[in-house]
């Protein structure tokens, strides 16, 4: 839409050619995690409220809003318009633009000084404004430094972020015809500030958004640090607001609750500095507030995004995402970034613009568990890549790929050809550590290729004595089918196998269905839902067999099949009951370890190894039982984890996302790495086969020291009879 | 009397972590000393704050923010006083009220003590009654700042870089 934003590709490749991108972001991310997550400790225990009691009932106020919209927005003009404010409501950017413009026409005002405002990025004003003859001039010293560079916002609430001092020192100094050194920023600052002092005195009108729109009275709240916006409304005679319409809330205290939660989200303080509210203008002064649409109306007709609008901005989402530590908001994002920007901007911009970003985001989840209105956001992006899919954006190989995947037959030949080179490396001293000692192109070089095994899991399953039972559990004698999942049966073939003894040695049986091959989960993912559909079908008529209880080593497909398969299936009661009679019965093997096979404790042997876990990043975000592998493997085996930080931060397997973008998963799989190398453990377990195959790749390219292994492998070395 | 006095000690602790300041002045007459003690020229005064005190420049309503512009120190009144964040509240309608907030170098800000508040929720409850008041309300928490560079806490960005507080005695008013 503007100039200014460049295609998907180009920002993409900039921000991974940035060496000092990656750095500062995971240094911001981790220092704001531990400041947030103080501020929230202290709300609850203030307000004696948990942080998602707190959330749900301020996202429940905002879904109420929207429940009854156009009288909200009529209760809303009438009071600040009795106020004596002038309210437009306006459905496109182009007509925002065009509103603002001829009201300075009309008034003769050629600069408009600016406080932050989202929206008026949103519609691209200032450019347009430029081509009319009037001047903008952001005033928020962020967004300043960003509009002397030319430059879009990489962050909702620290919008230059990405700027280094160094660079600051720069674009000031050609600015204020100064020499700045770049370590001084208090210099810096002071000198901003002289320089847009000028601004605001030569200024007609300014202009800011609103965090919120308060309906009873018909004022507006706005939040900020600096002041700027305070200036911005007392120095020249007229202020424009632009609000998009889903800013309302109905009551003073229901702003309260939103301040409550809004600084302690964005930049984890108790309250930013400056909290104004502002109802009409004063005598002599104009005040004009645009209502903005631009899309929020589509948004709120589609059940799926909806929740969406209940945002406030404070970016949150972003802060805690993995891909965007490592690419920053130019890539992960359109004008709105984060998690949020990988939603709306399919709506308040195009689909095309939505397009790019969305194979960077790996599905994790950490988004949703910071999002101070329980926006179910990694649910609406895979809806926004859905239609992405459907407008044609997927790159041709990711296509084919997701065919041949489909295709049960194509993948076993190819894994079966894939087993057979892999054993003749073997032969030619070309393997190490079961990974190819191949020279990679250096895009790739940060993961190792593992070889693939000669038998598939459920060979060595078919081939070998049961497991004898070492303890009864409630399942005891029954039989359990096994699924073993497409990427564990060939890749990690031991854990499946062990997934089958540990069951075993709960006492119940195992039998392995036939014509099982994947959930659809990497197809979902991608957003061809058509494929996954199918893959879906074939995965139910393979376990529909019989209706014992399933139990599989593949955590990731447990969440397809509870999640993604009544979303595949909404519009197909038969299908759809076909899928949860199957869904019902799905255990991850953690769950049926504690649960139906659950195992004593310390019923396994003791191991002098020191371990890790690395929990499953989509389970231990919604804090699902499935995720706590570090417990259950401490209590089977009475010992203790080496505690491992960021523990539940995503590995960068994403599915297809270390494939599509490898930049992305090398560079979240060094977080990971890196924390995992802090424990000193001998050995890194986990519960997903794609992270394990991942991690284990990364782990020997890097040459860490540690042994990678599912959990089920380890705890099935540790059963007692076990002697082979 | 205990109760009050704990909802002081909460205010000053919010205040200085917001890099807000407390002081020992405890009525008007100490305001103004305070005040010019801290420059060499003469204080500007609110309209509300000229009301008590009497004394000091006034902005010109004619151009009232041009004429204060980057004078040293102010002094103004606050309605309330916010005990769990640190903040004070200024009611200003018109920019003569705000010029010596928004413009001043090092903001002093008095506040009755009856009107220190618990929290934000008494401040909004506060505002949601007063329909005259929030027509330009503002919870002031700490002088002005940015992280904008490279995250860096830099204080005195646009508005005042020092924000001293005092809590006036119930008998000053
Ligand atoms: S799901 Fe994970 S990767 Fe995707 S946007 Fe949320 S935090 Fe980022
Ligand atoms: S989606 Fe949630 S976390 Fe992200 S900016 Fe909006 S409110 Fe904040």
């Amino acid at each position: 839409m503007s100039a200014s934003v460049r295609p998907f590709t180009e920002r993409y490749k900039r921000a991974v050619r940035d060496p000092d991108l990656k750095p500062r972001l995971l240094d911001f991310q981790r220092s704001w995690r531990l400041s947030r997550d103080a501020q929230i400790k202290r709300l609850e225990q203030r307000t004696e409220r948990s942080f998602d009691d707190l959330r749900q009932d301020f996202a429940a106020t905002k879904d109420h809003v929207r429940a009854s919209w156009n009288d909200y927005i009529t209760e809303f003009r009438s009071n600040a318009e009795a106020a004596g404010a002038t309210v437009v409501e306006l459905n496109s950017a182009a007509d925002a633009v065009e509103y603002i413009t001829s009201v300075c026409q009309a008034r003769g005002i050629d600069l408009i000084v600016k406080s932050k405002s989202m929206v008026s990025e949103e519609i691209d004003l200032n450019d347009a404004l430029q081509r009319s003859g009037i001047n903008a001039v952001e005033t928020d010293l962020g967004e300043w430094l960003l509009q002397l560079a030319d430059e879009r916002p990489s962050h909702l609430v620290m919008p230059a972020i990405h700027q280094k001092r160094q660079y600051v020192a720069q674009i000031l100094g050609g600015e204020l015809d100064t020499q700045f050194d770049p370590d001084d920023i208090p210099a810096m600052v002071a000198s901003a500030r002289d320089g847009l002092r000028k601004h605001y005195l030569q200024s007609g009108a300014g202009l800011t958004g609103a965090n919120a729109l308060i309906a009873e009275t018909g004022s507006i709240m706005v939040v900020t640090n600096e002041g700027n916006m305070r200036l911005a409304t007392s120095l020249p005679d007229l202020h424009f607001v632009t609000a998009g319409i889903e800013k309302i809330v109905p009551t003073w205290s229901d702003a309260h609750d939103q301040l409550q939660l809004l600084p302690r989200s964005a930049t984890a303080q108790t309250i930013s500095t400056y909290t104004t509210c502002i109802t009409g203008p004063q005598p002599g002064k104009e005040m004009h507030i645009i209502l903005l649409d631009n899309g929020r109306r589509d948004m709120h007709a589609d059940d799926a995004i909806t929740d969406a609008l209940r945002c406030i901005r404070c970016g949150a989402c972003a802060n805690v995402c993995p891909p965007y530590q490592v690419v920053g908001g130019h890539a992960f994002g359109h004008i709105y970034t984060g998690a949020i920007g990988l939603v709306n901007t399919a709506f308040h911009h195009s689909i095309d613009d939505a397009a790019g970003p969305q194979g960077l985001c790996v599905s994790c989840g950490a988004c949703e568990t910071v999002c101070p209105v329980a926006i179910p956001l990694q649910r609406q992006i895979l809806h926004v890549r859905r239609r992405a899919f459907n407008a044609g954006h997927a790159p041709r190989w990711e296509r084919l790929a997701l065919k041949l995947w489909a295709n049960p037959t194509v993948m076993r030949t190819a894994m079966g050809i894939a087993a057979l080179l892999s054993s003749a490396a073997r032969g030619l001293g070309l393997v190490q550590r079961a990974h190819l000692r191949l020279p990679l192109p250096s895009r790739l070089r940060w993961r190792s290729i593992p070889v693939i095994p000669l038998r598939s899991g459920q060979t060595l399953i078919a081939s070998r004595q049961p497991q004898p039972p070492l303890a009864s559990s409630p399942a005891a004698g029954q039989t359990v089918d096994l699924f073993v999942q497409c990427l564990a049966d060939r890749l990690l073939p031991q854990a499946v196998d062990a997934t089958a003894r540990l069951v075993e040695a709960g006492g119940a049986n195992v039998q392995v269905p036939a014509g099982q091959h994947c959930c659809g989960l990497p197809a979902f993912d991608a957003g061809d839902w058509d494929t996954s559909r199918a893959m879906a079908q074939q995965t139910i008529e393979a376990l529909e067999q019989h209706t014992r209880p399933i139990v599989t080593p593949a955590t990731s497909c447990v969440i397809a099949m509870q999640d993604h398969w009544p979303q595949l299936f909404a519009d197909d009661p038969a299908w759809l009951s076909r899928a949860q009679s199957v869904s019902d019965r799905i255990y991850d093997l953690a769950t049926w370890l504690d649960g139906p096979g659950r195992l004593p404790n310390h019923s396994l042997q003791s191991t002098s190894q020191l371990w890790t876990a690395h929990r499953f990043c989509q389970m231990s975000n919604r804090d699902a039982p499935e995720a706590r592998i570090d417990q259950l493997v401490a209590r089977l085996t009475d010992s203790v984890p080496a505690e491992l930080a960021e523990a539940d931060v995503c590995c960068g397997f994403g599915g297809l996302t270390s494939l599509a973008a490898p930049e992305v998963g090398a560079g979240i799989l060094e977080r990971k790495l890196d924390c995992v190398n802090a424990t000193d453990c001998d050995i890194l377990l986990t519960n997903n086969p794609g992270c394990a195959i991942h991690l284990n790749a990364g782990a020997h390219a890097r040459g860490d020291a540690h042994e990678t292994m599912h959990y089920a492998e380890f705890l099935a070395n540790l059963l007692p009879s076990d002697g082979a | 009397m205990t109760a009050s006095a704990d909802l002081a000690s909460r205010f000053a602790a919010a205040l200085a972590d917001a890099q807000g300041e407390i002081t020992d002045a405890s009525s008007w007459p100490d305001v103004w000393e305070l005040a010019t003690s801290l420059t060499s020229t003469t204080p500007v005064v609110s309209p509300d704050a000229f009301e008590q005190l009497r004394r000091g420049d006034r902005p010109d309503p004619a151009d009232p923010l041009r004429s204060i512009a980057d004078r040293e120190v102010g002094i103004t009144q606050a309605r309330l006083a916010i005990a769990e964040t640190g903040s004070v509240l200024l009611i200003e309608p018109s920019d003569i009220d705000r010029a010596v907030s928004l413009l001043t170098r090092h903001l002093v800000v008095a506040v009755d003590r009856a009107n220190l508040v618990a929290d934000l929720a008494e401040g909004f409850t506060w505002l949601a009654a007063q329909p005259q008041a929030a027509a330009y309300a503002t919870f002031v928490t700490g002088p002005s700042r940015t992280a904008d560079i490279e995250r860096s806490l830099t204080i005195g960005v646009q508005g005042p870089s020092r924000l001293s507080v005092a809590i006036l005695q119930d008998s000053a008013s």
